[in-house]
Parts: C-alpha cells; structure tokens; sequence
C-alpha cells in the first residue's frame, strides 16, 4: 500500500558517531505503531531523518512513502507529501506569529507547480474559520494566534500547538516523538484526544516514546523495540506491557543471550 | 552660481545666496560660519565609514531640495502647521530662529557643519499645546534625477500635552554617479507630549547619507522613535535622544539592512539627564553579501540625572559568512543614582533549526528565510503607522534576503 512508511536497512550518522544501523521498520498506512525504546537507542534520530532534518548523514538504505523514495527530497517536500513531524523540543521563530506561520504552512501544502499562489491560498475568512475550530478542539486560548511562534510557550502549549498543526495540515502519517514529554496530566489527555481523533484509516501514526504512559492514550496496533540504532523486536500492544514491567534491560540480556 | 562646486564656492558665494534668497542675516551669517568651519576641518575621524569613493569637494551645492509632504489638511484646523521650512523662515522667524542648530550641533565636524551651511529646505512640523494629531504626517526627501547634493531638514516642535506622528522618509531611484544627502533632523518634544517618530531611510545606490538627528524631550514627554536603514552605499548617522525633562520616557527601535557592498553606521544614543526617565533601546542588524553595518550605540547618564533607567540591546542576524557587522555598545555613568542599567548585544547565522521547524510544515526554504528575517524586523516593522510604507519595505527587504 502507498500510505506504507517502509524502512529499509538504513542506516545514519552526525559527524563520525554511526547512530542507526540498519533499521528495518515498516509502518502500515492507516494504524498506530509505536517505537519504543531506552535513552540513546536512536530513535529521535529515526523521527528526524524521516521528516528530513539536514544534520544527519544518512550513510546506507532506504524510506519509501507514497511509493517514493524520500531521501531524495527536502523537508518541506516530504511535509507535502503527507508527512508531519511532531517535534519533541518544537523551535520558537520570534516576530513569527502562529496565525501566519500556520497560514503559510497552509498555504504551501495548497501550491501547485505552474500556478500563481494567490490563486491556490486558502481565503482568509476560511482560514480563519479552520483555525478557530481547531483550537476550540485543543482548549487553546483566542489571543494564542496571535503569540509569536513557540515563544515563551509552556511545555503543555508547545505540544498542543503541534497537534494543531497536524489538525489543519491533515497529514497521512504523523511522525510523534516524545509528544509525552514536557507534559502533565491534562496536557497529555489533551494532546491525545488530538491525536486519537485524527488517527484512523486517513492518518496512520509512528509514536516514539520511551515510556509506556503515553500508550495508555494513544493505543497503537504494533509496538516496535528499537536499541543500539536497531529495531530488535517487534509485537502488539502486550509487548510495551511487558517492557513497562520487565524494563529495557531484559530485552539487552536477551539479545546478549542470543548473540 | 547655483552650479558651483563645493571646491568654488566660498564664504561670500554661500552669504550672497543667503541674501538673493531675500533669507534673515541671522541665517546668513550662521551658514557664514558654518561654511567656515567646513572649509577649515578637515576629514572626520570616522574609523568605520569609509568615506573613499565620496568626493564632496567635486559635488555642487544645488539650491533645489526634493520634499514631498502628505498629511491630512484637517489637522491644519486643529492648529497643526506643517509646511516647507522655506516657508516657515517667513511665518515662524522667531522660532526657528531660536530652535535651529541648537539641538544637532553644527560645528562638530566637517560634514555637521556642511550641512547648516546649505541646507536647503525641508519641513517645519509645530503641534500647539493640547492638541491630538491623530494622522499620521510624512515628509519625503528624494533626489532629483542628475541631483549630486541634497541637504533637507526636519524640525519638529511639539506643545505641553499634544501628540503627533511623522514619518520621515529619504528615498529615490538608483544615481548612476555618486550622491550625497546630508540630512538634519531636530526635534524639540514639550512636556508631556507624545511624538511617534519614523525615520527611514532607502536611497537608490550610489547615495551617501550622512546624517545627523536629534530628539529632545521635556518633563513627562513620551517617545516612540524607529530607525530603519535600507538603502544608499554608505551611511553614517549620529543619532542621539536627549532624555533632558524629569520622567520622560523614548523607546526607540531599529531595523539596519546591509547587503551587496553597502556600509551602513549608526550610532545612536541616549544621553540622560533629567530625573526618574527611561528609555529603552532595541536595534536589529541583518547583514548579507559583503556588507558592513556598524552599531555604534550608547548610554550616557549625566551628573545632575537620577533615578534612571535604561536599557540597550543589539542583536545581528548574518546572511554570509563574508558580511559583517560590529557592535559597539557603551555605557558612561557620571552618578551614583542609577536606577536600573543595562545593555546586551547578540550575534549569530540564520538558525538552522528554526529553518527545519519550518521546512517541516511545508514551507520552502527561501520563504522560511523571508519570514524568519522579517519576523527579526517585526518590532521595528510593527510601529510603522502607514500600512502602504510598510508594504513598500517589506519589498525591499524580501529583495536583500
């Protein structure tokens, strides 16, 4: 199926340090997958080479979506073809406020080759609209469009203005990392229903935690083990029960057991 | 005798333009003097501002200066004036006679004292007490085609109580030979006035702007001041807001852009003297190409303030790692009775995660550029009171990026 996330022995590396060795994984169009794993396994690393980030080396393999080979594009292609990145530390832009950053991302994802791009940008009314609704949906204050990009942001409104994003930009394959982190109770209740309402046969979802916590709100049909730049086991649901209760070291003694 | 060089004309040739210009004495014998000392000075010391490819001496003082007003004529009933200061030399003698060159000093340096000895015209802008000017007023200054010298001046004279807003504006299309527009701009805030003061400057190429500007406020008065430099090959702007009047306040914000081989300076300063006044600076500097741009700002806090507060940033952006940019902020204290005191300066490339953050959403590259620069600007850019100018520069900055 196109909507398939499929990663091919691929492998990465910041300066010299190799960091991802050969990581087989394929997220299905349409489900949840989770990819869990201790600190320093890699797998942030996985979420940012996926979405693009331009400080990775990617040193070997593949990740095919939509039936290309997206090492080839840059991030802002890849976000075009249905891709979305949730970032884990989202970036403040100052002077860059949120109702035109998100009409701009918009607005981009609406431009067609050869055409004039006032042609194709969303009106503003409408955008407006799609705006307002969206933020009703995540609890978000009025005035918070008008606040500059991630500045001076609580934990809990960096993550919710993400899920925003992914709202208006209806990706078909969000990439989720850490979403848990930075967030208390509420936030995380939130940030899920978020999630859990896009998340469906149109949005298939990768979700990297290290915890099981955020599993408990957002149910994945796949759960995926990844360490030392390696997936090293794959399973259902009762597999981040087992890692929740047995921890990460049983799976290391293990493998050192196999090898 | 219009058509002189600077090297040809002599005292007696700038006295007897006064005089056929049918100008008071008063002002003939200043432009006398004037003329004097620049004959007499020699190059500034400027370390900064190369000042190479500008040959003054071969320039020719013209007696036209290009001034565009536009204002809405129902302030006039307000008893808002606001005319040629040509104009004002006959109505408001008295006044100008008592307020020119007293706030930009005249014989500072070469070029401070080339410009009281011909200046042309410009604008005279006097709100009386009380009264709300509620539109913005704009001043363009520009250069005629084949115009070599332009030498205009603002005076700004605001009563107790009232307000206004002015836009000052220098602008033209790119000179084939090389320009000078040496500009003075004084601005005398009464008590507890309100002045909103945008001074722009986006010259075509090959313009030297050397300019200088001075703000002054009494007690209670209240500022907001934005600098924005765009244009010309080389500026140099001495630019100083004298806090004189106990609680007076000025926030004051810049916006400096250098690209190509442009050299831009601007040293503005705040200088405190009366009691319990703030002031606030913030300026931004984007620099691109092989451009320089010099921040040559400081406070200075006299003996006889007290209770001050004060606060200085600069903060730069580099586009190319072969542009530069220098900071120089200082801070001269001469009391013990400082309130609060501060100044910081930054200095950094484009951040590579903010261009992710917003590749990741779709955005292209050069548009992420574009908004991460004018979103640098936008405290500057926020201020500008006339949407249309804002729009215009916006243009002109998308074009340097």
């Amino acid at each position: 199926m196109s909507n398939d996330l499929i990663i091919k022995d691929l492998q990465a590396s910041i300066g010299e340090k190799a960091i991802l060795r050969g990581v087989n994984l394929t997220v299905r169009g349409g489900t949840i997958h989770a990819v869990m794993g201790p600190n320093g396994s890699g797998k942030s690393t996985l979420a940012n080479i996926i979405a693009g980030h331009p400080s990775y080396t990617v040193t070997g393999g593949e990740i095919w979506y939509n039936e290309q080979n997206i090492l080839e594009l840059d991030a802002a292609e890849r976000s075009k073809l249905g891709l979305f990145l949730a970032f884990q530390y989202p970036v403040a832009v100052p002077g860059v406020s949120v109702a035109n950053f998100l009409r701009a991302a918009l607005n981009a994802h609406r431009a067609e080759a050869g055409k004039d791009p006032k042609l194709t940008a969303i009106p503003v009314p409408a955008f407006r609209k799609l705006l307002r609704e969206g933020m009703q949906s995540l609890e978000m204050d009025e005035g918070f469009a008008r606040r500059y990009l991630n500045e001076g942001f609580s934990g809990g409104e960096k993550k919710r203005l993400e899920i925003l994003q992914m709202t208006l930009l209806k990706p078909s394959m969000a990439i989720m990392d850490e979403t848990d982190s930075g967030l208390d109770i509420d936030a995380l209740r939130i940030v899920a229903e978020g999630v859990n309402r896009l998340a469906g046969p149109a949005m298939g979802a990768l979700v990297i935690t290290h915890y099981q916590r955020l599993l408990n709100y957002i149910k994945p049909g796949f759960v995926s083990v990844m360490m030392d730049g390696r997936i090293v086991r794959e399973g259902g649901p009762e597999l981040a029960l087992e890692l929740e209760e047995k921890g990460y070291d049983w799976v290391r003694e293990e493998l050192a057991g196999a090898a | 005798m219009t058509n002189l060089t600077l090297r040809e004309t002599t005292a007696e040739v700038i006295v007897a333009r006064a005089q056929a210009a049918g100008e008071p004495g008063w002002l003939a014998e200043r432009r006398r003097d004037a003329w004097t000392f620049f004959a007499q000075a020699g190059p500034p010391e400027w370390r900064r501002t190369d000042l190479s490819g500008l040959l003054p001496d071969e320039l020719g003082p013209t007696d036209t200066t290009a001034v565009e007003l536009m204002w809405d004529p129902a302030l006039a009933a307000q008893g808002v004036i606001f005319k040629p200061i040509r104009q004002a030399l006959d109505s408001h003698e008295g006044l100008l006679r008592k307020c020119l060159d007293t706030a930009v000093a005249p014989l500072t340096h070469k070029f401070s004292a080339l410009r009281a000895a011909l200046w042309h015209d410009g604008v005279f802008l006097f709100v009386p007490r009380n009264v709300a000017a509620d539109t913005p007023l704009r001043v363009r200054y520009g250069l005629s085609a084949g115009e070599r010298t332009t030498f205009p001046r603002t005076l700004v004279i605001t009563e107790a109580n009232s307000s206004v807003t002015l836009v000052e504006e220098f602008t033209s299309a790119d000179q084939t030979a090389v320009a000078l527009a040496a500009p003075i701009s004084e601005i005398f805030a009464g008590p507890g006035s309100n002045v909103r003061f945008s001074s722009v400057q986006h010259w075509g190429a090959n313009v030297y702007h050397l300019g200088g500007q001075q703000l002054i406020l009494e007690h209670d008065a209240n500022a907001e001041w934005t600098s924005i430099a765009l244009g010309g090959k080389v500026q140099h702007i001495e630019a100083e807001t004298t806090l004189q009047g106990n609680g007076s306040r000025v926030n004051w914000l810049g916006a400096t852009f250098a690209n190509h081989d442009q050299v831009l300076v601007m040293a503005p300063w705040l200088r405190h003297v009366g009691h319990s006044a703030e002031s606030f600076m913030q300026f931004k500097t984007v620099v691109n190409d092989t451009s320089y741009s010099v921040f040559d700002g400081m406070i200075k806090i006299e003996h006889e303030s007290a209770a001050t507060s004060t606060r200085l940033e600069e903060h730069a952006l580099h586009l190319s790692p072969n542009a530069r940019n220098d900071s120089i902020p200082s801070l001269k204290i001469e009391t013990n009775s400082v309130l609060k005191g501060g100044h910081a300066s930054t200095s950094g490339d484009l951040d590579d995660e903010q261009l992710f953050y917003m590749q990741a959403r779709g955005i292209p590259k050069d548009e992420a550029r574009r908004m991460i620069v004018m979103g640098f600007f936008s405290p500057a850019l926020d201020t500008l009171p006339i949407e249309a100018l804002r729009t215009e520069l916006e243009t002109i900055i998308e074009g340097k990026i």
